[in-house]
């Protein structure tokens, strides 16, 4: 789930910097530091303005200049029960890794329905239904997540697709439409 | 006795219930008898012998049972007694059963045993119960005409069995009269007692029969261990002879609960009103001790001494542990068979032998004969599956067998598919807290021909379960009550006590309660997705996983460190609070790279407990021990680069991907000669690692793009200032080359760091870095670096100011240096103002006292102010000299005032500059009268000049004091400018010069200082000296001045030949 947040940063500085542009500096040393990082609880995806960036106070021993900077940032968790678009990243017997954004999900062949079975003499590897539902490596997959592990700069998840609207894109599409025909019998006709 | 019979017949022919219903009614009609007075313990004998008889199957009921005939009958009825239904008939059943249990209540000597004995029958009974309902409800529609006959006409009932019935009562109405009054006159003679709340009599009298203090006592009376069934049977059969005689026993009852394991052996339990009629009833018998302590039994502790505690039955597949022979004490066994006695069991298990390796005189049999007497030589040997190879090395003698069906003898044993198959009394083999791990199953498992694994998780679990010792529970685990009363309670341990644990209830209607639960019923309860770590005895231990299956209480998970999903059971889980698995082992943790031997180095990929997984350069894992290594080679440097396929750089972290083959990518995580360690999260196998040749891949890391976009790191010095002058506007000036001789040459040296630190000697040659000097404690010339020599004074040993050695002794002012230091982070900046340009970093004073021009120009500032013309400002920062004093001053102030100083290097520069001023400001003047250096530092830029001036003059003359004198006249600009500053140069200098040291200070400066003189002399700025003026301060003094202190340069900008500035400052810009 996406939240802004306010957050802190301490930026150091080297007193070579020192200057008019110092502000300007700061922000950007900020943004190279903290945009697209991975706290371990959630990640930052973007920064969107600094809110407040204090004065700046020598470290002593080491002369840099040490700034906290308060911003504003766009932040992405990864929650249980979340369900989350991905693209398949690597198949093999065991199930699939999927990636959404920067967050890197398994999903177990325990958790995949059990008419989709994996064919590895497919090429490439695949897990299928032998109907609509391919699931190989760059297929877009709908998963719910399980479970997430939290390291300390990282995260990662499993997930499942043995859940109605989940799997592959276009069995998502099927199942959608087998759906919508089952309310309104005239969406036969309707094409996706 | 008898209750043990009982309770043991109950258990294992269960199926003889409906033999053993009609027995409280015979047990009831003895008393019918008239023998209401009899002693009661005659009637239970009888009953009880009835009993066994039944049990054994003789069933025989002419014996003592005085109403077979009915048996038939009421082994028709019975069922109805177990069902609640009220009918009639039922009701007649149960008015026997009724009265009779009242009864048993009344007379106090029979209401023990009959409860206990019932209770366990009723409990042991319900499956067979449930198992008889089907039947009996059948059987109950047959024999209720009058409920039939309420069911609307016709129903599903079949009028056959209406007519049957009719038919059958008619037969029996035909009866012998006699029997039939027998049979009325039990069915009814009791009608008037008939005991109410019928339905409830399953567990009313359970409660109400329990024994009060009017019952009799129960003692223990010791008894030789093993010997307690002895010992009742015994008193079985003085009870028998002696009934009827005036000394018949007293005791109501007697019984044992011996066995190996039970915590009652080495007594037999008797009942009796007195402990008299206890040592009388004993006295004499074999093996009991009455006369030793009899400890007589609480009541409440009564009803325990008979509970029944089901001993498990083993079923071929259980798992057991031996524990004889010693050999294979604590291994585990599977059960193959069991005998019908339940007492031999024949069991398979994995042998130690080690084929008469050591021979010869413990041979290595563990034959039947296995009690002879061995010495335990040695450590045992390993468990091994059977090799017939082997045994046929040494003792093919032994050895017989049928290779086809793998099955062999060999020393009396016998070995089917490498496993021993061995008949075991259960004596020797432990049954509960089997807790067999699944590395120890997975042999059982392997075993079979084809070599598939097919671990029976059922077999292992029952024997799992069983074992509650070592229930790891702890307090936080969420658990789940999975039987008993309180099925499906999940909730929150919260302390653990031996067996029980308490709980705090989540869910349900108990929630908020906290509740005591056994741990038997219990297990840990986790969600798929948990993050969980394997504890106990598993061989997966330390695993760290999330969740992502559970059936039952087996569970899934995903293993964190190599993506492999692996099955244990819930018991073996808990709650990761953690990340971290076990990763390390020693100093080697996962993922590290370690030497195996001088041409291998591996990967670690996995970590056990005592041992490692790793993939060694040549793509093959093994197992090795810590000690096996020889090293760990540390992750290498960043700067570590090999180059792939199409001569890219491949750093550390790259992203890289095989060519041909598999076309793998992984990010490269150790790098070593040409092979490449790489992970790929996504593989499954050797935690992600492989290893690749760095000729087989190509990088697939953007190079260019990060480097670009990563810019100049803010935390370090900022390369724009690092850039040296020669590479254009905006670097540093280099320091002006010093002319002529190193005056460090013939100096007395101490030698501050290095091999020869402290020793004593003089320069003999200098190069730019490095001077020679010999050495005054050996006859050796040393090389040492300039910046670690101290110097000194020649003659009173006393530390000279390197920055003074140039023989101004009056500026010795350390202060001046402590200035120095703060001001220029940079030792070098220092060192090389100092050194060769001891004179130029001197800059002000000594360019001044050098060549007039400088002195003119600007003082050391011209040249700095020459490097840019930003830098002027450094000068104005030179100026500020004073600040180095101060020591607050210094940078900021250079920032504040002049953004181009800030801009322009800082360090070096301003260093430089310091160190010149400094040297500058040190004249005694300056230092001794540091208010005035103050009130130069105060003074507004413009002032500068005239300090500068001053600083030249005073320089030039290098006399402190004539300088302080200067510098105290030197206040006003104005006059410093104008008219002073010959004055005071004139004045002074020759003081000054002569007073400190002249021959140093001449050497250095001899030109200088009488040149300026007269340049200053002369004409003030431009006129005297033109040339030297155009050189210094030709671009700086000009920016300089133009930006802080137009006004100010312009008091004294006039007198200066524009023309001469003009001309030479591009010179020096340059």
């Amino acid at each position: 789930m996406f939240f802004v947040l306010n957050l802190t940063h301490q930026v150091t500085l080297h007193p070579s910097y020192f200057g008019r542009n110092m502000h300007e500096l700061v922000t950007h040393k900020l943004l190279k530091d903290v945009e697209g990082t991975c706290t371990g609880r959630y990640y930052i995806i973007t920064i969107m303005d600094t809110v407040n960036i204090s004065e700046g106070r020598i470290l002593p021993g080491s002369g840099l200049a040490e700034f906290n900077v308060n911003y504003r940032a766009v932040v992405w968790r990864p929650f249980k029960g979340e369900t989350v678009d991905a693209i398949v990243t690597s198949v093999n017997g065991v199930g699939f890794f999927c990636e959404a954004g920067p967050l890197s999900i398994f999903v177990s062949g325990h958790m995949i329905p059990s008419d989709i079975t994996f064919d590895p003499n497919a090429t490439p590897p695949q897990w299928t239904d032998n109907e609509d539902s391919v699931i190989q490596v760059g297929t877009h997959v709908r998963v719910k997540i399980f479970g997430t592990r939290e390291e300390v700069g990282s995260i990662y998840a499993i997930a499942s697709i043995k859940e109605d609207y989940l799997g592959a894109n276009g069995c998502i599409l099927m199942m959608l439409q087998k759906e919508l025909a089952r309310m309104i019998p005239k969406a036969q006709a309707c094409d996706f | 006795m008898s209750t043990a019979n009982l309770l043991n017949t109950n258990f294992e022919d269960e199926s003889d219930e409906e033999d053993f219903n009609p027995q409280p009614q015979d047990a009831s009609d003895g008393e019918d008898g008239g023998e209401d007075e009899d002693p009661s313990a005659q009637i239970r004998d009888e009953a009880s012998k009835r009993r066994v008889e039944e049990d054994n199957g003789s069933g025989d009921e002419g014996d003592v049972n005085t109403r077979a005939p009915n048996d038939g009958e009421e082994d028709e009825e019975e069922p109805g007694d177990d069902d609640e239904e009220d009918d009639e008939e039922d009701e007649d059943e149960e008015e026997i059963a009724g009265p009779k249990r009242k009864r048993v209540k009344r007379d106090r000597r029979n209401v023990f045993l009959d409860v206990e004995a019932e209770v366990d029958e009723d409990e042991d009974e319900d499956e067979d119960d449930d198992d008889e309902l089907g039947e009996g409800k059948n059987f109950i529609a047959d024999t209720h005409p009058d409920d039939l006959a309420d069911l609307p006409a016709g129903g599903e009932t079949d009028d056959r069995r209406h007519r049957e019935l009719d038919r059958r009562r008619e037969m029996e109405a035909s009866m012998d009269a006699e029997k039939q009054a027998e049979i009325l006159r039990q069915r009814y003679a009791n009608k008037g007692r008939s005991s109410r709340g019928l339905g409830e009599s399953d567990i009313v009298p359970r409660r109400l029969l329990l024994p009060s203090i009017n019952d009799p006592s129960i003692w223990a009376v010791r008894c030789k261990e093993g010997k307690e069934r002895e010992a009742v049977f015994s008193i079985i059969k003085r009870i028998e002879e002696r009934i009827g005689t005036k000394d018949e026993l007293a005791i109501t009852s007697a019984f044992e609960r011996g066995g190996t394991q039970s915590v009652m052996k080495g007594f037999i339990y008797v009942e009796a009103q007195r402990a008299s009629d206890i040592m009388a009833a004993l006295d004499g018998l074999m093996n009991v001790y009455p006369r030793t302590k009899m400890q007589m039994i609480a009541i409440k502790e009564m009803p325990d001494l008979l509970r029944v505690h089901k001993t498990p039955p083993l079923e071929p597949g259980a798992y057991v542990r031996l524990k004889r022979p010693p050999k294979y004490a604590g291994d585990l066994a599977q059960v193959i068979d069991v005998t019908d006695t339940g007492l031999e069991l024949r069991v398979r298990y994995v042998p130690r032998l080690d084929y008469g390796l050591h021979e010869d005189l413990n041979a290595p049999l563990d034959g039947p004969n296995g009690k002879r007497k061995r010495a335990p030589a040695g450590p045992r040997p390993p468990s091994r599956f059977f090799s017939e190879v082997e045994a046929k090395k040494r003792h093919a003698k032994y050895l017989t067998g049928n290779p086809q069906t793998k099955t062999w003898t060999y020393y009396g044993d016998e070995y089917v598919n490498g496993f021993c198959e061995k008949d075991i009394k259960i004596q020797a083999i432990q049954v509960a807290d089997v807790t067999p791990t699944l590395e120890e199953v997975t042999r059982f498992s392997s075993g079979g021909d084809d070599g598939t694994e097919n671990i029976d998780l059922n077999a292992l679990a029952a024997s799992l379960k069983a074992s509650t010792a070592n229930a790891s529970y702890l307090p936080g685990d969420i658990v789940e009550v999975y039987e008993g009363e309180q099925k499906g309670v999940k909730g929150k341990a919260v302390s653990i006590q031996g067996d029980i644990v308490t709980m705090a209830v989540l869910e349900g209607a108990l929630r908020g309660q906290t509740i005591e639960v056994p741990v038997k019923g219990l297990r840990k309860r986790f969600r798929e997705g948990d993050h969980v770590k394997v504890i106990g005895g598993s061989r997966y231990r330390d695993e760290v996983g999330m969740v992502v299956k559970i059936a039952e209480d087996r569970v899934t998970i995903l293993s964190d460190q190599n993506n492999s999903e692996i099955t244990v059971f819930s018991k073996d889980l808990r709650e990761a609070s953690d990340s971290g698995g076990a990763s390390s082992l020693g100093q080697y943790e996962l993922w590290d790279l370690v030497q195996l031997d001088p041409a291998t180095v591996a990967c670690v990929v996995k970590v056990d407990r005592e041992s490692l997984v790793v993939l060694d350069q040549n793509n093959q894992t093994r197992t090795v021990m810590p000690s096996q290594i020889s090293n760990k080679i540390e992750k290498q440097r960043r700067g570590a680069v090999a180059t792939d396929r199409g001569g890219a750089q491949i750093n550390m972290d790259d992203n890289v991907k095989e060519h041909g083959g598999e076309m793998r990518t992984g990010k490269v995580i150790h790098s070593y000669r040409t092979y490449l360690f790489l992970r790929n999260p996504a593989q499954s196998t050797n935690a992600g690692i492989f290893v690749t040749r760095t000729s087989a891949v190509n990088s697939v890391t953007a190079k260019g793009i990060v480097q670009a976009s990563a810019g100049p790191d803010l935390n370090s010095m900022n390369p724009a200032m690092k850039r040296n002058p020669a590479g254009g506007a905006g670097g540093d000036m280099a320091p002006p080359k010093s002319f002529g001789r190193d005056r460090s040459i013939g100096q007395t040296v101490t030698i501050r760091k290095g091999p020869y630190k402290g020793l004593l000697g003089i320069v003999k040659e200098t190069s730019d870095n490095n001077a020679r000097v010999e050495l005054h404690t050996k006859n050796k010339t040393v090389n040492v670096p300039k910046d670690a020599l101290a110097f000194k004074d020649k003659l009173t040993g006393a530390s000279i100011d390197p920055g003074t050695r140039g023989g101004r002794g009056g500026f010795t002012p350390r202060g001046g240096r402590g200035g120095f230091g703060g001001a220029t982070p940079g030792g070098g900046g220092w060192d090389g103002g100092r050194t060769p340009g001891g004179d130029t970093g001197r800059t002000p004073a000594w360019g001044a006292g050098r060549t007039p021009a400088v002195a003119n120009g600007g003082r050391t500032p011209a040249w700095k102010s020459g490097a840019d013309g930003g830098r002027t400002p450094g000068w104005a920062d030179g100026s500020r000299t004073v600040n180095p004093y101060d020591g607050n001053r210094t940078s900021y102030g250079g920032g504040n005032r002049t953004p181009a100083w800030s801009a322009g290097g800082k360090t070096p520069a301003y260093g430089m500059s310091n160190d010149a001023f400094n040297a500058g400001s040190k004249t005694p003047g300056y230092s001794g009268g540091t208010s005035g250096g103050d009130a130069w530092g105060s003074k507004t830029p413009a002032y500068q000049p005239t300090p500068a001036a001053d600083n030249w003059g005073s320089s030039n003359h290098s006399g402190g004091n004539s300088w302080g004198s200067n510098a105290y006249d030197a206040p006003t600009p104005g006059a410093a400018m104008s008219a002073p500053t010959p004055a005071a140069i004139n004045a002074p200098t020759p003081g000054a010069y002569s007073a400190p040291t002249p021959a140093p200070y001449s050497a250095p400066t001899p030109g200088g200082a009488p040149t300026p003189a007269p340049g200053w002399g002369g004409g003030g700025w431009g006129a005297p000296t033109p040339q030297a003026m155009d050189a210094p301060t030709p671009g700086g003094p000009q920016g300089y001045y133009a930006a802080p202190t137009p006004g100010a340069y312009n008091g004294g900008m006039p007198e200066t030949p524009a023309a001469n500035w003009q001309d030479d400052g591009p010179r020096y810009v340059e």
